[in-house]
């Protein structure tokens, strides 16, 4: 019967369900809906290998290495075996083949592991093989897989980590249908909606049911990924499944992110290839020179090919033997190096026990293995304010009512006390159903409510009335409540422990046990919250059957509601509300009003004639809420604290320190943001100014001058071409905070003074932008990228944040707090904010330090390798004939010096972690781009350069004219070859110890084993059993018996690593006693007077600070944009 | 188990130092106790551990112990010193070594200019011509006496000449086997060339005869040895004869190489064991030099009778028998008559360098500790 239902389903829905889409999606979806089956894997058993091979030569470096294969196939212009270019090809293919086939098979097993989950349609039925249009059962606690658009019941759901849950309530006509089988199985409608996409906030669609439309939105809608609470069952037709469901459409598209240095390498790479050309274009026309003047003599010895008839023709071919040899200077195992270095320096990330946030159970996680040592040069730190630096957990912390602020303790002497861990808690246990994690401090409230004072009890009744909470009581007396924002859990729960303890709920009923007594309250009416009304309001009627209105709201909004007799009391309520907010503290002001029977009947009338239209219908409702919520009595106002994360005061104090400019972007009002800049050491007291918004003047008083012309950076900014130019560092007078809000954002991000704002705030030491956008966050980070050209990080853990995350370098989400989206769109996630530090200072240092170096290393070792072949060009007639043993070339880069460099570029540390935090200053080195630019690669092209002569040129004297200790040969071809290569091979491994500063056990292996390797592989190949079977593939037959016993063979390597490596070490001698650089001044003169940061903890908001920033105004609209659900959004007034 | 580790290297935070003068271990710098590492402390029980914990060993917490090694003054300035020490001594001692060396050399392209004329037309091919060289030894020369045949301009190690050899044939397995030996593969009616290719066919030929005059009337010739002058490893791995009872029979089907005068099978008439691809004349060419000069073992001195202690000084003449082709490359040949000691011959390249390089580092070993000691004062008053 299942299937009678789809075919009738299908062939209406099909069509109809999705023909306001696009012509093109339409004509795809008629035939192949997607099936729930997901498929995240490329290949299978029998394309893997082609398909693969094929992405692999796309790659510009292995396309090149193809390419130098081929004309290594001509036989004139070979200058090498093949083996040279296919034994190093055929490694670096067969190991990234292998590293994609691992991740595949990866994929395979996660996608059989999804698709086979079980799930009810009606009919037991495997997860992969759900359908659009099937009817499926979800059941409490269970996830969902797709997304469904479901027809009954109410329920209310959460993104797995998401703390909050959202309510999501199925429309009326379906939820008739109820838990009877048989009408769902009968069940005809239609659904339209909009094609696949990821907004996870939106949805619109009709659904045509018995000739009637109904709108559908994202309220009805359940997407994959969530999880059912509070409801035994709910079935749902499936709209999206497999790869259209929001939650992958949302996952699958990464921006591709580069770091600076994958730039570098990319122009380094050009230029060597420049330099590459330059020099076989001079060993080409010497070439030719020589064919004039020797060669073309010496062809009665060697007569030169038909073909080649003239010096200019062997020229040309000698080019391209050049190309090939001296391809090497861009070795085909750089990208591949790189990637491993990579990969396992984002495997430290993940293995960090000190980024493992033990309560949630979360490591710290690299989503993206390519940009570590970017990690190591940020400057610029955008962050999201709740969830990352606060933890989004609300605390009831004051109130005030009726004039009278309750929260504060004081001593005998009437001063106020701080509150620590040793204050003594309000003892609740009057009260049966408190919850024992609740605390609060001042004894005289709880006085209040013992004594039966009304407006008390009256302000707690509000609180435990008018939300949107749901309780859930498994055991008798165990209260659990859900609520959407964490900040109305927060008063519920006050109120709970107060007395008025909110126990059950119906959709017409809500029952609270008040001071031990049970009432049930009826539910008449909710006034829903909206954006722009900042207010909810409930109506009931109390079981005496008075009629009562109880609203709670912004404390500007009510302010207007008011009745004109409680203006004394609004005065001194607004005292208390300067002081809490100057606390850092939320506040809402909660009303109440006695309603006449006439007045709600009639008003009764009009609110369901509002609430039925089908036009304007929020219009017309938020007109007909001001209509009731109108002369209201204030009762007071309630504070809660938004605690801070746990170390992020030191971790802002820590990358300050460490030269990071640290910029808050926070959807919060002005004065919020700047109390928690305040509390997380952001702005401080000894800041000379705190500026709030006017960007001209502020950039004229911190540098005086700066607005004329004459000043240099605005000169260059009058003469330059706006889009391409760099915007210098400038240095303010003094130290100094801007605060900007929302407003002003916009009219500053606009194009002709958004360079306005980039100068002052950059010169700021801290920024906050309050009450931004999403698209704005981004904007912000767009700005600072454009005109600064500086490494930037986001990070953040909402929705909202996700465009930030997206637009800098380095996006890092916070996992846990707000949902997974921020996480899905992160280059990096782990829990708490305080972990940032170790993992810029720590991983991200390190990261770079070891690139960095093993960079350096490597094209040094390329050219010294490369460019012998080079200077023995102008001894060998220019003939494209190689130094070495082709053996050798073919095992360089591969195996003879590979590990040694690895196990640097994996283990090395010039300090240990512990000293990168303690001295952040270390981390600036990073920022300034000083271990890897263009200078410092000059600097080892130029070294490499240099190595090469020392290595051609002493082999060349030690055997010129010089014969063995018993007269035979030693200046021979093979013997020259392999002193020089042996020298070479000796001299980079000194090198390499000369570069590595932490020698762990595994580095003194490699180092040991790649010398032992490279002198047994040698006696190997130069065996004499290998070179009777294959004489002419091993042709260097017994050199190493013979060259190695000599001497003077050793006294030329000898010679040769001492003439390279005694400079560097005097250079760098020299440069320590001279400018010892900061790790070096903290590794060698502990005793100097750092100054040590005590490490306290303090609690969140124990600053004194400045008080007061003008009148708490809250203006503009709440940038949060959250489509309400249900019956009630969260109250955000915060992000 | 898994416990156990986690517990060892929890205590075991400390090893990763080592050196006295590694941070770690100064006693000024308080090790912080982190928030996070109090937490593990707390957990670290087998039982309350999170399941997505990552395992606690020093290698995945990146605390592998290590040797920081650091260029201090104390390391770097002994170290230079000795090395100035080593490097002067061994400079010294090679430059002794070297001089001690006794080598006389006589290029003879110009004396036999007549020869060189001649060889210069290949139609004189097969016209012999002879040369003889008087030159006299002012010293004795003791010893082992080493006669050597060296080479101006010839481009051994041109790439198409080095590549232009068959290995395989020349380890007699396949004696047709040309394969690789262009241009001197076949000749042309397509018979195979043994030895094959450039390198064989430009062999060495010139026969040198050394003659010692006691006094102006007598005339002896100096026994030379032609044994013993390759490597072994090459006269007895990589050169053999293909096998047959007889030499000529085995290179039956081949034909010699067109720039020699005889088949490679007769090249030694004096010596039979000496002939084919054993020749040591012929293994020695065979060895290419690594640049355009180089000169080549010809002949020992058999040390017999009055060249026991080596060549006596006094008149000598060589007697050249001139059938190798140089002008026409612009090249020059010569003989040389060297003794050797353990560094080789006379060679003063890495003596000299050695000195040297003593020398410059001594230099830089007392430069560097003035630059120290002068700016030690400054570092006692160091600020950050």
């Amino acid at each position: 019967w299942r299937m009678d239902w789809k075919r009738d389903q299908l062939e209406a829905g099909r069509f109809i369900k999705r023909h306001c889409l696009s012509f093109l999606y339409k004509a795809c979806v008629l035939f192949c809906f997607q099936n729930n089956a997901i498929k995240t894997s490329k290949y299978n058993f029998f394309t893997f290998l082609p398909m693969n091979l094929f992405e692999q030569f796309q790659r510009a470096a292995n396309a090149y290495f193809l390419f130098l294969l081929f004309l290594q196939l001509i036989p004139q212009i070979s200058s090498l075996a093949w083996y040279t270019t296919v034994v190093p090809l055929a490694l670096v293919l067969s190991m990234t083949g292998v590293k994609d086939a691992i991740d595949d098979m990866y994929r395979h097993n996660n996608d059989k592991k999804v698709n086979n989950q079980p799930v009810l349609v009606v009919k037991e039925e495997k997860w992969m093989n759900i359908k659009v249009g099937d009817i499926i059962k979800l059941q409490n606690n269970s996830s969902v897989t797709v997304s469904t658009l479901f027809p009954c019941n109410l329920v209310s759901f959460g993104f797995s980590g998401e703390t909050n849950l959202k309510v999501k309530q199925a429309l009326t006509v379906t939820s008739n249908l109820g838990d009877n089988l048989e009408k769902l199985t009968t069940f005809k409608g239609e659904v339209r909606c909009e094609p696949p996409n990821n907004r996870l906030d939106e949805f619109t669609g009709i659904l045509i049911y018995e000739g009637e439309k109904h709108a559908l939105n994202n309220e009805n809608i359940l997407l994959r990924g969530c999880t059912i609470r509070n409801t035994d069952w709910c079935y749902g037709l499936v709209i999206y499944a497999g790869h259209d469901t929001k939650l992958m459409q949302n996952s699958g598209k990464n921006i591709f992110k580069r770091t600076s240095i994958d730039h570098l390498m990319n122009i380094l790479v050009f230029w060597i290839f420049l330099f590459l050309v330059g020099m076989c274009s001079i060993l080409a026309i010497g070439h030719g020179i020589w064919q004039t003047q020797n060669g073309y003599y010496f062809q009665i010895y060697l007569p030169s090919e038909e073909t080649v008839n003239s010096p200019g023709v062997s020229a040309f071919l000698v080019f391209w033997s050049y190309i090939i040899i001296l391809n090497t200077v861009v070795p085909i195992s750089l990208y591949v190096s790189v990637e491993i270095i990579r990969l396992a320096n984002s495997f430290y990330i993940n293995w960090d026990r000190k980024m493992f946030y033990i309560p949630n159970d979360t490591p710290a996680q690299a989503r993206t293995t390519t940009l570590n040592e970017e990690l190591g040069q940020i400057q610029y730190v955008f962050s999201d304010k709740t969830g990352t630096l606060t933890q989004n957990i609300m605390i009831f912390n004051k109130c005030s009512i009726n004039g009278q602020s309750y929260g504060d303790i004081y001593n005998m002497t009437g001063q106020k006390m701080e509150i620590t861990e040793e204050t003594e808690k309000v003892d609740f246990s009057y009260n049966k159903l408190a919850d024992p994690k609740f605390s609060f401090y001042d004894e005289t409230l709880v006085e209040a409510v013992k004594k039966g004072d009304t407006m008390v009890h009256l302000f707690f009744l509000s609180l435990s009335l008018c939300h949107t909470v749901m309780s859930e009581e498994k055991v008798e007396g165990e209260l659990v409540y859900q609520a959407q924002s964490p900040d109305e859990g927060a008063l519920v729960t006050a109120a709970r422990n107060f007395g008025f303890v909110f126990r059950s709920r119906t959709s017409e009923t809500i029952t609270v046990v008040e001071m031990g007594v049970t009432k049930v309250y009826e539910l008449l009416a909710i006034l829903d919250f909206s954006n722009v009304r900042k207010r909810m309001s409930v109506i009931v009627q109390t079981p005496e059957g008075k009629m009562m209105l109880f609203c709670k709201g912004a404390d500007t909004i009510i302010w207007e509601l008011l009745h004109p007799s409680c203006i004394p009391l609004q005065d001194v309520t607004m005292g208390h509300l300067d002081e809490f907010a100057s606390d850092g503290l939320r506040t809402l002001a909660v009303a109440f009003r006695e309603l006449d029977e006439k007045v709600f009947q009639s008003w009764s009338r009009k609110h369901y004639e509002a609430s039925t239209s089908m036009e304007d219908r929020e219009e017309k409702l938020g007109l007909v809420y001001e209509e009731i919520e109108k002369d209201m009595m204030l009762l007071g106002a309630t504070a809660i604290e938004d605690k801070l994360q746990d170390g992020v005061p030191e971790t802002i104090a820590t990358l300050i320190k460490a030269n990071i400019n640290m910029w808050v972007l926070t959807g919060d009002k002005q004065e919020t943001a700047v109390n928690i800049g305040y509390s997380c050491n952001m702005l401080s007291d000894d800041m000379n100014e705190v500026f709030v918004i006017d960007a001209k003047e502020t950039r004229n008083k911190m540098k005086p001058g700066s607005l004329l012309g004459t000043d240099p950076v605005t000169d260059l900014l009058t003469r330059t071409e706006m889009k391409t130019f760099i915007v210098p560092k400038e240095v303010a007078n003094g130290s100094y905070g801007l605060v900007i809000d929302g407003h002003s954002l916009a009219h500053a991000l606009e194009e002709n003074v958004e360079l306005e704002l980039l100068r002052t705030a950059c010169m700021c030491k801290s920024v906050i932008c309050c009450r931004v956008t999403p698209l704005q966050k981004a904007q912000v980070v767009e700005l600072v990228k454009k005109y600064k050209h500086v490494a930037t990080l986001a990070i953040g853990d909402g929705a909202n944040d996700v465009n930030m995350i997206k637009a800098a370098h380095i996006g890092v989400g916070i996992s846990g707090q707000e949902g997974m989206q921020a996480m899905l769109a992160s280059d990096f996630s782990f829990a708490q904010f305080q972990f940032l530090k170790r993992l810029l200072l720590v991983h991200g240092r390190w990261s770079y330090i070891r690139m960095c170096k093993f960079l350096r290393y490597f094209f040094y070792k390329n050219f010294a390798f490369t460019l012998v072949h080079f200077w023995y060009g102008f001894f060998s007639g220019f003939s494209a004939q190689t130094v070495y043993d082709e053996w050798f070339i073919a095992f360089y880069n591969l195996i003879y010096t590979s590990l040694p460099v690895l196990a640097m570029s994996l283990f090395d540390q010039d300090v240990n972690d512990l000293w990168s935090l303690r001295f952040p200053e270390l981390y600036e080195p990073g920022q300034c781009n000083l271990y890897f630019n263009k200078k410092e690669f000059v600097k080892c092209i130029l070294y490499g350069i240099y190595s090469s002569l020392v290595l051609f040129f002493i082999t060349y004297g030690s055997t010129y004219n010089s014969v063995q200790s018993n007269g035979k040969d030693i200046s021979d071809y093979q013997s020259f070859a392999l002193i020089v290569q042996t020298s070479l091979l000796v001299l980079v491994t000194v090198q390499m110890g000369l570069e590595t500063a932490y020698w762990t056990a595994v580095n003194q292996f490699f180092i040991w084993s790649s010398l032992t390797l490279y002198f047994s592989l040698m006696f190997l190949l130069y065996s004499d059993g290998l070179c009777l079977l294959f004489p002419h593939t091993f042709k260097f037959m017994g050199t190493a018996r013979n060259t190695l016993i000599l001497p003077q063979v050793w006294l030329t390597i000898l010679l040769t690593v001492a003439l390279c490596a005694l400079p560097v070490i005097v250079y760098k001698f020299l440069r320590m006693e001279f400018q010892p650089t900061k790790v070096e001044k903290i590794r060698w003169y502990p005793r100097s007077p750092f100054y040590l940061r005590a490490s306290s903890r303090r609690s969140a908001y124990a600053f004194a600070h400045q008080q007061g920033f003008g009148a708490l105004i809250t203006s503009g609209k709440n940038v949060k944009s959250r489509a309400p659900f249900g019956f009630g959004d969260n109250y955000s007034f915060h992000t | 188990m898994a416990c156990l580790f986690r517990g060892v290297v929890l205590g075991g935070l400390v090893p990763f130092a080592a050196g006295p003068l590694s941070p770690q271990n100064s006693k000024f710098l308080p090790k912080p106790m982190s928030h996070q590492e109090s937490q593990e402390m707390k957990s670290n029980n087998c039982q309350g551990l999170p399941s997505r914990m990552p395992d606690n060993t020093a290698f995945q917490q990146q605390q592998l112990p290590a040797w920081r090694p650091s260029l201090t003054a104390r390391a770097v300035l002994p170290g230079f010193f000795t090395t100035g020490v080593f490097f002067l001594s061994m400079g010294i001692l090679l430059i002794l070594s070297a001089k001690s060396v006794k080598e006389i050399e006589i290029t003879y392209t110009d004396i036999c200019s007549n020869c060189s004329k001649l060889r210069e037309n290949a139609s004189n091919f097969y016209k012999e011509c002879t040369c003889s060289i008087s030159f006299f030894i002012p010293e004795k020369m003791p010893g082992n006496v080493y006669m050597y045949y060296k080479l101006y301009n010839f481009y051994q190690n041109y790439r198409r000449y080095i590549i232009s050899r068959n290995n395989r044939q020349l380890l007699g397995e396949d004696i047709t086997n040309v394969e690789n030996c262009a241009p001197f593969q076949r000749v042309s009616n397509d018979i195979p060339i043994a030895p094959c290719g450039a390198i064989a066919n430009s062999m060495f030929n010139d026969t040198i005869l050394l003659s010692y005059y006691p006094n102006s009337s007598t005339r002896i010739n100096v026994p030379l040895l032609s044994s013993d002058i390759t490597w072994w490893t090459d006269k007895h791995v990589k050169f053999q004869n293909p096998k047959s009872s007889n030499l000529a029979s085995a290179f039956a089907g081949t034909v010699k190489p067109p720039y020699w005068r005889k088949p490679v099978y007769q090249l030694d008439q004096g010596n039979p064991e000496n002939n084919g691809f054993l020749n040591s004349d012929f293994i020695v060419w065979m060895r290419v030099a690594a640049l355009p000069t180089f000169k080549k073992l010809y002949r020992r001195i058999h040390r017999i009778q009055q060249f026991a202690d080596g060549l006596p000084a006094g008149n000598y003449s060589l007697d050249i028998s001139y059938n190798f082709p140089v002008t026409l490359f612009k090249g020059e040949k010569g003989v040389v008559l060297s003794t050797v000691m353990w560094s080789g011959g006379k060679n003063f390249f890495l003596g000299i360098a050695y000195t040297t390089t003593g020398a410059v580092t001594w230099l830089a070993a007392f430069s560097m500790t003035a630059v120290h000691l002068k700016l030690k004062k400054k570092k006692a008053f160091f600020q950050c």
